[in-house]
């Protein structure tokens, strides 16, 4: 599924992905996103508790050779990390939709995912990039 | 090769071979490079268990011609090259007068009065100066850069995936040996080093940019099958690191000194004068000078250039290199540091983002390569 879109989840401009399960979201990288980044091999992430403005940035991702921001693309309460990571950041490149998710958030204001793109739209982006 | 009235990046002879194995390409030295053609991790592995095949083309290549090329040489150096005997390679630092280095490079004798002269790329246009501005008798030089191409072949395969396609006999070649010889098929003469930048067995080839494609193709062909995978800049910075070998902008500088650096073998005191000998000597006799050192960290934050560094709070240096080191499965980094802070085993703090996390000094080089 090289670059392939899934269905059923909104995406960030900065190559996030978001799973709505009522106000609650699931934030990870694109496959797109995993594969300009190369070799992952740390995750920095925003602890639970932590609370995030949409768009700010909260942690970051690190490849082998460089460090690149994380900007979340829902604000909220964050409710669950992705503790795995810290041992297999690997998980990121391997299952970026799956094993590789990032952090839980409770959305503070669900209409603010209307900021977010479909799946086409953010097809789109990454076909013209 | 191709340049362009506005400064847009050079190419070399195989720029579209990286481009047809799915290269990813990054402007260094002026040249589009390929930094990583799979994964920089999956290509550093090749290296360290089989064998990776390298584009050098955007390095410069001097050739010396002259019966007075050595000593010219060491005028300008901190190594020995006289003394250098025809088929034989050495590691050598330009200095300026504050005894900081202009560029390391290798000195290849090809043979009584022919040498060839290799820097780094990012260095290409200064070092041709620099020789430039001292010339003497017996020293003719000719800047190749662009027109040589060079591809290097590392890992313990080497010489099973290289000798089938050349005439000279590799496993007796010594390391930093060089030689001339041809690869099958092709007219013009190569020069083949037993040198490189990965901490593996492994050799150099240069060659005329015209056949650069030919040979890299030939020396794809089959071994490709067998395991042979083209090696970008990415996985080339990190075998490097992993060795503790030097990278010119990072552990030595203008301002950084071969004595800081760690280089202290290569410099030859007793040669009667040399660019920055005295400011060396007088370096060397002071002894407080701040040193490079290798760091690994204690947990998985990696450490990267810039960052400062702290020894019992107070700031002692910065960190020059950084990276995950997959072969020694934690982060490794180089850091100038005071050498109060300098010593083995000291415990110090590498601040990233804000953050303190605890590193400690290791002895250069982080990985050494099995014997036999």
């Amino acid at each position: 599924m090289a670059n392939g879109v899934p269905a059923g989840l909104l995406y960030s401009k900065e190559h996030e992905w978001v799973k709505l399960d009522g106000d609650v979201a699931t934030v990870g990288i694109t496959d797109y996103a995993q594969s300009s980044l190369g070799d992952i091999v740390y995750v920095e992430l925003p602890r639970a508790g932590a609370t995030l403005t949409q768009f700010g940035s909260i942690g970051v991702i690190e490849s082998v050779k460089a460090v690149s921001d994380i900007f979340t693309p829902v604000g909220g309460e964050v409710s669950e990390v992705n503790g795995g990571l810290e041992a297999d950041p690997a998980a990121v490149n391997r299952d970026p939709y799956g094993e590789g998710w990032f952090y839980k958030v409770k959305l503070n204001d669900v209409s603010q995912t209307n900021e977010l793109l479909t799946p086409e739209q953010y097809e789109h982006l990454i076909a013209g990039a | 090769m191709t340049t362009d009235a506005s400064g847009t990046l050079r190419r070399t002879a195989l720029h579209g071979a990286h481009l047809a194995l799915g290269a990813r390409m990054v402007p260094f030295g002026g040249f589009e490079m390929p930094v990583q053609y799979s994964s920089i991790l999956k290509e550093h592995d090749a290296v360290r268990k089989r064998a990776g095949l390298f584009d050098l083309s955007h390095m410069g290549q001097f050739t010396l011609t002259g019966e007075n090329v050595g000593a010219w040489a060491e005028s300008l150096t901190v190594n020995k090259v006289a003394n250098m005997k025809p088929g034989q390679a050495r590691y050598n630092i330009f200095t300026n007068e504050r005894g900081g280095a202009h560029d390391d490079v290798i000195f290849y004798r090809l043979d009584e009065n022919r040498w060839l002269l290799v820097v780094n790329a990012s260095n290409a246009d200064k070092m041709w100066n620099v020789v430039r501005a001292a010339p003497a008798d017996g020293v003719e030089m000719a800047n190749l850069h662009g027109e040589r191409a060079l591809i290097a072949i590392q890992g313990p395969r080497s010489v099973e995936w290289l000798q089938p396609y050349v005439e000279a006999e590799l496993a007796p070649l010594k390391y930093y040996a060089c030689a001339e010889t041809r690869v099958k098929g092709v007219r013009d003469a190569v020069v083949i080093a037993r040198t490189g930048y990965t901490g593996e067995d492994g050799f150099e080839l240069f060659m005329p940019s015209g056949v650069a494609t030919g040979i890299w193709d030939l020396l794809l062909a089959e071994n490709r099958e067998r395991g042979l995978e083209p090696c970008g800049l990415g996985a080339r910075d990190v075998l490097r690191l992993e060795a503790g070998m030097p990278l010119y902008g990072h552990e030595m500088t203008e301002e950084i000194t071969p004595l800081q650096a760690g280089m202290a073998w290569a410099i030859k005191f007793d040669k009667p004068a040399f660019t920055g000998k005295d400011a060396l000597v007088a370096q060397r006799d002071a002894g407080a000078y701040p040193r490079i050192v290798g760091l690994t960290m204690d947990g998985r934050v990696p450490a990267r250039a810039g960052y400062p560094v702290f020894a019992n709070g107070a700031r002692t240096g910065e960190i020059r290199s950084g990276s995950f080191g997959p072969t020694v499965g934690v982060n490794v980094a180089t850091a100038l540091v005071d050498p109060a802070a300098a010593a083995d085993g000291t415990v110090l703090e590498v601040e990233v983002r804000g953050a303190r996390h605890a590193a400690r000094v290791v002895p250069l080089p982080f990985y050494k390569r099995p014997k036999g």
